[in-house]
């Protein structure tokens, strides 16, 4: 047990500080600036860094990412873009990919020339995500797919979709299902922004009527969509590990002026022992994250995968971000749920999720969506117990039969 | 960066765990709740001096092993797991880690080695009736006579000073507050048993009426080696906070895998199954608590002070949690005397309030930062 960085480690940091204090835009005011930020970081070896070299990847290992994104953070530099191209259909396509297909599209991907989005969930299929009602038909030479996609992230950037669809609907719901990629751009696919309780529309709903789906584009084999789903959750490396706590530092830094501003009863409430004790408690939840990160970082490192302890990671980093702005919006009060119009000392100087200057009403909302997407904490749990405890599964009315 | 045991600390655990599972069942901790002399086995004690744990963090040339926080850690942990009965951690952390921090040479000489052999055991006397943790609030005075100094004031709460042979004692003297060696058995020490929830764990109070005290360190400098050994004693009770909370989700997951109701196992229902998921992902935030902080300290990593506060504060209330919910978990049987669970529920609850409690540590915490 040495919880110092190694000396390498640390060269590494110094050097990924220096480039971003040389190369770090100002500011980013449309799509084509951040593709430019993100262009230069792929250029300089800071994006898809974990990807395997033979596709355009450093093969880094998972601490030089997670330093990276450290340093952004530590900077507030700009996010890139493309997350999930390059967090989730990138290695998808390396893993269960043909070799034409990783020819086709991986490097499109690193470079944000092409823009990519997951359809995974449907308004029927949430939690319970195997029940999935999108068709895919296979119409001899291609695919013809018909169905609704809902909370698809960054949809209407995307050029491109990694599709989840039924291909099979006499089989167990879950052994039905395919993985497909789609083009965007085609009639059959109408994108619609969703707008969210932030005001924003980061996420979209994507109807499919009849759209077309080459014999190419199929990742794996029909009824192997479920399993490479599984997998793809499973990418998630540990990459922001560090940076989401350094962030939450950042922030946690600015609430603490703030209590030297803000008074109660003719006093800072800085020295009020209720406001202490809740930025005490909500401190140390944030370094016991950051211990969290650092194991989950060493077991990444020796090559072993998380697998189920990813969802205690998931978990705990999700229902922390909630309380943590809970708690910001008790120290700021009112100057916490202003979203126009915030006096200067009162202004969260950080990027949001999508990359837009954030207002700490906009984090403490988007702190909902966190502990919902990608796995609810209930399905977490539901994870926690059945594959890490061993507890035995509920009895369920959808393990047996066809969907139909 | 390397937040993994070694191999030798992994078998260092697996031994502990052996020994305490073989010689430290539930029947011979409720053996010693009832036992109405010493409450602790000399032979078990015997058995720990021989496998080098009374030592374990002192100098080989006292007769140590030379290990660090992070091995006492694991031993503490499993002595929580256990719901050891017995003055380890009295020995061991308080009397051990102060005498190691303040004592002089010859003191040194003079305790160290005895207490690593088995052969005396010792404690430390570091709360008054105010429950104050704050070394400055010490009200116990301590004069000069001839020979030495005389000490008198009320401690509480003094872990195990019913079988010491020598305590840490603070009191104030003219030049401020100090430390003292003192004999509990000498005259003018007035030993009365407090006793507790856990009854494996024993607390005294100490009434010192003039009591012969041996200086520690310079006469109104404690407070450094008090602030060091409060923190050493935050997190060595926060690792044995953390064996009785594992042993707790391990009696529940394993009840849950078992118990039926509704025609049902128990574990199936959600209600089950995610407080389990619950448990786990505190316990789990707990070990990384506990053990970044007995690294720091052990390294004097920067952040040490406050990751020890980190700890203690995280892990009192997750402890408390966790053993909560385990009593939950099993219904009516969790609330049974007979049922082993409240051991180690007390175990926790026992240790929660003591150096320091959660309260008390996220002060600390922002004190550092507001400054």
């Amino acid at each position: 047990m040495d919880l110092n960085y190694t000396v390498e480690d640390v060269a590494f940091r110094k050097q990924v500080r220096t480039w971003l204090e040389q190369n770090m835009p100002r500011q980013i005011r449309n799509l084509e600036e951040r593709k430019a930020w993100h262009r230069k970081l792929y250029e300089a070896g800071y994006l898809g860094m974990g990807w395997p070299r033979e596709y355009g990847g450093q093969g880094a290992r998972p601490m030089e990412q997670a330093i990276v994104a450290d340093e952004m953070a530590r900077a507030g530099a700009p996010a890139p873009t493309n997350g999930l191209g390059v967090g989730i259909v990138g290695p998808t396509i390396v893993v269960h990919g043909t070799d034409a297909q990783k020819r086709r599209y991986l490097r499109k991907i690193l470079t944000a020339e092409e823009m990519w989005c997951q359809l995974y969930s449907e308004p029927n299929a949430g939690s319970d995500l195997a029940a999935l009602r999108t068709v895919a038909e296979d119409k001899g030479d291609h695919f013809q797919v018909t169905g609704q996609k809902i909370w698809t992230s960054g949809g209407a950037l995307a050029d491109w979709g990694l599709l989840l669809a039924r291909t099979d609907t006499a089989v167990a719901k879950h052994k039905g299902i395919s993985c497909f990629l789609i083009n965007m751009r085609q009639p059959g696919v109408d994108v619609r922004p969703l707008k969210q309780i932030t005001g924003s529309s980061e996420f979209c709903e994507v109807f499919m009527t009849s759209a077309r789906v080459e014999k190419e584009d199929q990742i794996g084999r029909l009824g192997e969509g479920w399993g490479i789903a599984q997998t793809t959750l499973g990418y998630e490396r540990g990459g922001r590990a560090l940076a989401r706590i350094t962030s939450y530092a950042g922030q946690y830094n600015q609430l603490m002026n703030a209590a030297r501003r803000l008074k109660r009863n003719g006093r800072p409430i800085l020295d009020d022992a209720v406001t202490r004790q809740k930025l005490g408690r909500i401190w140390a939840d944030l370094e016991v994250e950051r211990y969290g990160a650092l194991r989950v970082l060493t077991m990444l490192e020796r090559g072993e995968h998380p697998g189920a302890g990813g969802s205690l990671t998931k978990l705990s980093y999700s229902e922390f971000e909630k309380r943590f702005m809970e708690m910001a919006e008790e120290i700021l009060g009112p100057y916490g749920q202003l979203t126009d119009g915030v006096p200067p000392e009162f202004r969260l100087e950080v990027d949001t999720a999508v990359g837009d200057h954030g207002t700490w009403a906009y984090a403490f909302l988007w702190s909902r969506a966190g502990t919902i997407y990608a796995g609810s904490s209930e399905i977490q749990k539901n994870v926690i117990g059945e594959r890490i405890l061993g507890l035995p599964k509920e009895s369920r009315a959808d393990r047996v039969g066809g969907t139909r | 960066m390397n937040f993994s045991f070694s191999e030798d600390q992994i078998l260092l655990r697996n031994s502990v765990r052996a020994a305490l599972d073989e010689q430290c069942k539930p029947a011979h901790v409720r053996a010693m709740m009832e036992d109405d002399r010493s409450g602790y086995s000399e032979s078990l004690w015997g058995e720990m001096a021989k496998l080098g744990w009374l030592g374990l963090p002192f100098a080989e040339e006292q007769g140590g092993a030379g290990l660090g926080l992070v091995e006492l850690a694991l031993v503490l942990e499993e002595m929580g797991r256990a719901a050891y009965p017995g003055p380890y951690f009295a020995s061991v952390v308080l009397a051990g880690l102060g005498l190691q921090a303040g004592g002089s040479a010859a003191q040194k000489e003079r305790w160290l080695p005895a207490i690593a052999s088995g052969q005396a055991r010792g404690t430390a006397a570091l709360l008054e009736d105010s429950l104050d943790w704050d070394p400055a609030s010490t009200t116990a005075t301590a004069t000069r006579t001839g020979a030495g100094w005389s000490i008198s004031g009320l401690k509480r709460f003094v872990p195990w000073a019913h079988v010491a042979d020598v305590a840490l004692v603070p009191a104030r003297a003219p030049e401020g507050v100090s430390l003292f060696l003192v004999d509990p058995r000498a005259a003018g020490v007035t030993v009365t048993p407090m006793v507790g929830i856990d009854l494996a764990n024993r607390w005294s109070e100490l009434r010192l009426d003039g009591a012969a005290g041996e200086l520690m360190g310079p006469a109104g400098g404690a407070g450094p080696v008090l602030e060091g050994l409060l923190r050493r004693a935050a997190v060595g009770a926060s690792a044995e906070m953390l064996g009785a909370a594992r042993r707790c989700l391990d009696m529940s997951v394993g009840y849950a895998k078992v118990r039926e109701q509704f025609g049902q196992l128990i574990g199936s229902f959600q209600a089950i199954r995610h407080r389990c998921a619950e448990m786990l992902l505190e316990v789990e935030k707990a070990h990384a608590a506990v053990y970044y902080a007995a690294w720091a300290l052990s390294a004097g990593a920067e952040d040490a002070a406050m990751a020890a506060s980190v700890c203690k504060s995280f892990v009192s209330e997750a402890a408390r949690q966790v053993c909560g919910d385990a009593i939950q978990v099993h219904g009516g049987i969790g609330f049974t005397w007979e049922y082993d669970l409240h051991l180690y529920f007390k175990r926790a609850k026992a240790l929660e309030p003591l150096y320091g409690d959660a309260a008390y540590h996220r002060e600390l915490l922002v004190r550092g930062q507001a400054a």
